[in-house]
């Protein structure tokens, strides 16, 4: 406990003592969470919005013009028994053709050169969160699809797919860049650690010779570097939150807009200690590093 | 208190600093190591301090073998010598009582008893009114008691001096010596390497003359 203490108090110091040296250091942490960060902002807001967007998923099933309503009766029993749906509502042709003209003003003269009503009826199909995720509503597309009466199913879940493999993409790459800025990160501390070590020459010298132990000499570094990393990682989330509030503010609306209504969120307090947790790791390591020279 | 048995020091190119070395120096004694630059008097100190191992031979103090000593026995070791150099080796960004109340506090004593204790030796080598001085602020003299200080605050069994008057005048010099045989008379161990003839003269406790690594006179 008192090497620690001993540890923490010489380090304080000597973060404070390092002047530009240290800013570099910390700078250089600071750049490393920066890019970690701004990818879990990325990845985390992406995941959840998969997670909105996953759980209010639904189809739905488009009927023959000829499809007797024995054939419809049967294909809404199916939905009923099979238990995946939370909501069910039947969409005539004329319902179509309406919500059509509600919902695209802008082509209501293409409407009105219809000399037949081109939508088909539909049974529209809201399904519970988890009969997505335990595959039962894709089996249960798969007997509606052969069912009479049903001219085509409306269920794409492959951009959702889509969508996630392009947050794996972005989070392999972003975490093999963030890897690599976390390394030179912790190489800069160790070089910077290495230059206070080099001036506390003879006071390391003086601890040997009196037999200080070995946590006594080297501690003093690591905490140095631990704490330069603390202060890089908390610097990085401040600018992190600083910059995602300006995006916010600025950008807000298309950002809604883009996202079907969707927001966006800051790190949660989780990562959020991860980060700092992950700065204070580096900075420790480069530490840990530079005081294998010493004692 | 120490014993060396056929002790030999080799550096590189066949080197001997020390060479068959065969030495008994008892426990409260007060010796001087003398002879000319390179008789090996530093280097008979860097051993027992630990700083570098034996090519040969047994070094054993207060009954331990150095050389069979692990890492973490070398550090208790350590702990019971008290150690002062001709260049003082005290921290420049240091008080005098940071400097001495270092010594305790890097090895793991408490805060109230780091103060204490630095301030009694302090207090002892009469140097207390000037605990919040910088080392720069000071004599030579001084210096040295301040580095007499901080190799008493752990109440070490043996002091080891290597040339601690080198930097001094005749009559400073005496004055440190007179600390060393106050420290001698509390009971420690002392060893002090000098080629200063007249300090032996004067102080007069026995003395082990060293040539080319080997014992050449005790008297």
């Amino acid at each position: 406990m008192r090497a620690l203490s001993y540890a923490f108090r010489q380090g304080w110091l000597s973060v404070r003592r390092s002047g530009g040296s240290g800013a570099f250091a910390v700078l250089a942490i600071s750049l490393a969470m920066i890019v970690l960060g701004a990818l879990l902002l990325v990845t985390s807001n992406g995941e959840r919005l998969l997670t909105r967007w996953s759980s209010a998923a639904e189809f739905s099933v488009y009927l023959r013009d000829d499809a007797t309503s024995e054939e419809r009766g049967a294909i809404e029993s199916l939905i009923d028994q099979s238990g995946v749906g939370a909501a069910r509502e039947y969409v005539s042709k004329a319902d179509a053709l309406a919500h059509f003209r509600r919902e695209f003003k802008e082509m209501e003269a293409l409407a009105a050169g219809f000399n037949d009503n081109p939508f088909p009826a539909s049974v529209e199909v809201k399904l519970k969160p988890e009969a997505e995720a335990d595959g039962r509503a894709a089996a249960l597309v798969k007997r509606l699809s052969s069912a009479a009466g049903v001219a085509d199913i409306g269920y794409d879940r492959d951009w959702l797919g889509r969508v996630a493999g392009t947050l794996r993409t972005v989070r392999a790459a972003g975490l093999a860049l963030a890897l690599l800025m976390a390394l030179a990160a912790a190489v800069t501390v160790a070089t910077v650690v290495r230059l206070g070590l080099h001036a506390r020459r003879s006071e390391l010298e003086i601890m040997e010779l009196v037999g200080a132990p070995i946590a006594f000499i080297r501690g003093p570094f690591v905490a140095e570097g631990f704490l330069q990393g603390g202060i890089g990682a908390f610097v990085a989330l401040l600018l992190l939150w600083a910059g995602f509030a300006l995006a916010v503010s600025w950008w807000g609306t298309d950002i809604r807009a883009v996202l079907g209504g969707g927001t966006i969120e800051f790190l949660p307090l989780r990562l959020v200690a991860y980060l700092l947790a992950g700065g204070m790791l580096v900075g420790g390591g480069g530490g840990l590093i530079a005081a294998r020279h010493a004692g | 208190m120490i014993e060396t048995h056929h002790l030999s020091k080799m550096y590189s190119r066949g080197l001997y600093a020390l060479n068959d070395l065969s030495l008994t120096v008892a426990q409260g004694e007060f010796v001087f190591l003398t002879g000319p630059s390179g008789a090996g008097k530093s280097t008979l100190l860097r051993l027992l301090l630990m700083q570098e191992r034996a090519t040969s031979g047994e070094l054993v103090v207060g009954g331990q073998n150095l050389a069979q000593l692990k890492r973490r026995e070398i550090q208790e070791y350590r702990r019971t010598i008290g150690f002062i150099f001709q260049d003082f080796k005290l921290i420049p960004t240091r008080t005098l009582l940071e400097n001495v109340s270092f010594v305790p506090e890097v090895t793991g004593v408490s805060e109230s008893q780091q103060r204490r204790r630095a301030f009694q030796v302090l207090k002892w080598v009469g140097l207390q009114h000037r605990m919040g001085a910088y080392p720069t602020d000071l004599s030579g003299g001084e210096q040295q008691r301040v580095a007499i200080a901080r190799a008493l605050v752990n109440s070490p069994t043996l002091v080891l001096a290597d040339e601690p008057t080198g930097n001094l005048d005749p009559d400073l010099s005496l004055e440190i010596m007179n600390l060393l045989r106050e420290v001698n008379a509390s009971g420690t161990t002392v060893v002090v390497a000098t080629h200063d003839r007249e300090l032996i003269r004067l102080v007069g406790r026995r003395t082990v003359t060293l040539d080319q690594g080997k014992v050449v006179e005790v008297a």
